[in-house]
């Protein structure tokens, strides 16, 4: 509830690693339902962060997880940087790798 | 219309406020609680054909305003805590035997101590509003930090803490499978399926943190076992009931918990009951709407879980009706039926052959076939 106090920030800028591709998330938005709506094919199934088929790396930048990833991620992959684009709230400019849906 | 829409979700908090307050003034009016269920059954059957959209502007905003809607739903926490406070105190009165007498405060006239059968009004009346706290229970376990943590909180009331981490990694990912311990299957009553609803999510609850705990090597028994901890969320009612009237507490607290998880129980078996998922990600079908207009504003849309379960992220103002499976009638109408299992059976046969027809998958039909 405090966050409903805090000055609003700025959009902030996604890119993916491996394509030129960039799109924008808006402020309080999920990295995954951002890219969705951008029109990426980004992989998802539950959108709750319980089944794990949105991980990204994130190869730079800060977001603000909203549930515990270690729930669905292993230990070596929290520490590679994946994270659960439907759970992960921005917290910069960020740069991730995501092996898009075909 | 923003008011008109924020407003429509408050007749929960509304009427807990009135349930208290029955409890707070005494005699017969403990009952209140249990007669505003009653009151909203009718209510619900008269309106259960008057279906409503949700609701958007010219740019397909929704009127739904997120600071309010979490205000509220954070507030019903300390609301929920005051309902246990006043049964508290009046078993208290109770069990020190005060005499029963009539005495006024600020002009409105209440009674101070209580009859045993007045006890047990309020004690209903306490578990049927308790166990409605699983509609914000729910909702918060869907929206992040703070909220997953009040939703913890709130379920804890009714000793049943481990339902938020259940909801969202079994649930939510296992739907319509036997996995989830929450879908009930063809032919099971609600009074089986509480109990074993209850039982299996609570497990998974337990294995989930041991899983999470082993990769990080600690053991399963310490204090960051969330299953753990969760129940220990309850301890405070335990302690407040046991020293508001002992025994006599201990089997009021009882009460409210098995009605509170009965509650929550019938809203699962309501939501999936019979309905059968195989491979693939969830869909529309494998949820039972329940979007009558005094259901979708009761239970804040809780009823809509064929759009839920899909745009699991999505606020429950933005739920919408999606043309999924649809019992036609609302919650408390349902609840009527599932507690006379002949009847319900009955009643959702039909409803089970048009999904069996009209929205099961070649692979489905198969296993739905094994039930008939």
């Amino acid at each position: 509830m405090l966050n409903l106090f805090k000055p609003r920030s700025a959009d902030f800028k996604v890119s993916l690693s491996d394509t030129e591709t960039t799109f924008t998330v808006k402020r309080g938005e999920s990295l995954l339902s951002s890219a969705l709506s951008a029109g990426i094919k980004w992989p998802f199934k539950c959108k709750v962060g319980s089944c794990g088929s949105c991980k990204c790396q994130l190869i730079d930048g800060k977001i603000k997880a909203q549930l515990d990833f270690g729930y669905v991620l292993d230990m070596s992959e929290i520490q590679d940087g994946y994270i659960l684009a439907c759970q992960s709230i921005l917290r910069s400019d960020i740069r991730v790798s995501v092996h898009l849906t075909k | 219309m923003k008011f008109y829409v924020n407003a429509r979700y408050l007749i929960v908090p509304f009427m807990s406020l009135i349930a208290i307050a029955g409890i707070l003034i005494g005699g017969s009016f403990a009952w209140v609680g249990v007669a505003l269920f009653g009151l909203n059954t009718i209510i619900d059957t008269l309106t259960k054909n008057i279906h409503l959209p949700a609701d958007f502007d010219e740019t397909g905003e929704s009127y739904g305003i997120k600071g309010f809607q979490y205000a509220v739903m954070f507030l019903m926490l300390p609301v929920f805590i005051v309902l246990q406070l006043v049964l508290a105190y009046r078993i208290f009165q109770y069990t020190s035997l005060t005499p029963i007498e009539t005495a006024a405060f600020l002009g409105v006239s209440y009674e101070v101590g209580t009859s045993g059968f007045n006890l047990i009004g309020a004690t209903l009346s306490s578990g049927l509003w308790a166990g409605l706290g699983i509609i914000y229970g729910h909702e918060l376990s869907h929206n992040k930090k703070e909220g997953f943590l009040v939703s913890r909180l709130i379920m804890a009331l009714s000793g049943a803490s481990h339902f938020t981490y259940a909801h969202v990694y079994n649930h939510h990912l296992d739907l319509g499978h036997e996995d989830d311990a929450a879908t009930a299957p063809r032919g099971r009553n609600i009074y089986a399926h509480a109990w074993l609803s209850h039982m299996g999510q609570s497990r998974f609850s337990y294995n989930l943190e041991e899983q999470r705990l082993s990769k990080r090597g600690s053991s399963a028994l310490n204090f960051d076992n969330r299953w753990i901890l969760g129940y220990l969320y309850s301890l405070p009612s335990i302690v407040l009931f046991v020293w508001a009237g002992g025994l006599v507490g201990v089997a009021a607290l009882f009460t409210v918990w098995v009605v509170a998880n009965f509650l929550l129980e019938a809203l699962n078996f309501m939501g999936h009951y019979g309905l059968i998922r195989t491979e693939g990600p969830v869909e529309h079908r494998h949820s039972w709407d329940n979007d009558s207009v005094f259901t979708s504003w009761f239970f804040i849309e809780i009823g809509r879980q064929c759009d839920h379960h899909v745009r699991g992220e999505t606020y429950f103002w933005e739920l919408d009706d999606v043309e999924g499976p649809n019992y036609g009638i609302g919650y408390f109408s349902l609840f009527v039926l599932t507690l006379i299992p002949p009847l319900f059976r009955v009643y959702v046969q039909k409803h089970l052959d048009n999904w069996d027809e009209k929205y099961a998958s070649r692979d489905e039909k198969v296993i739905a076939a094994q039930f008939s």
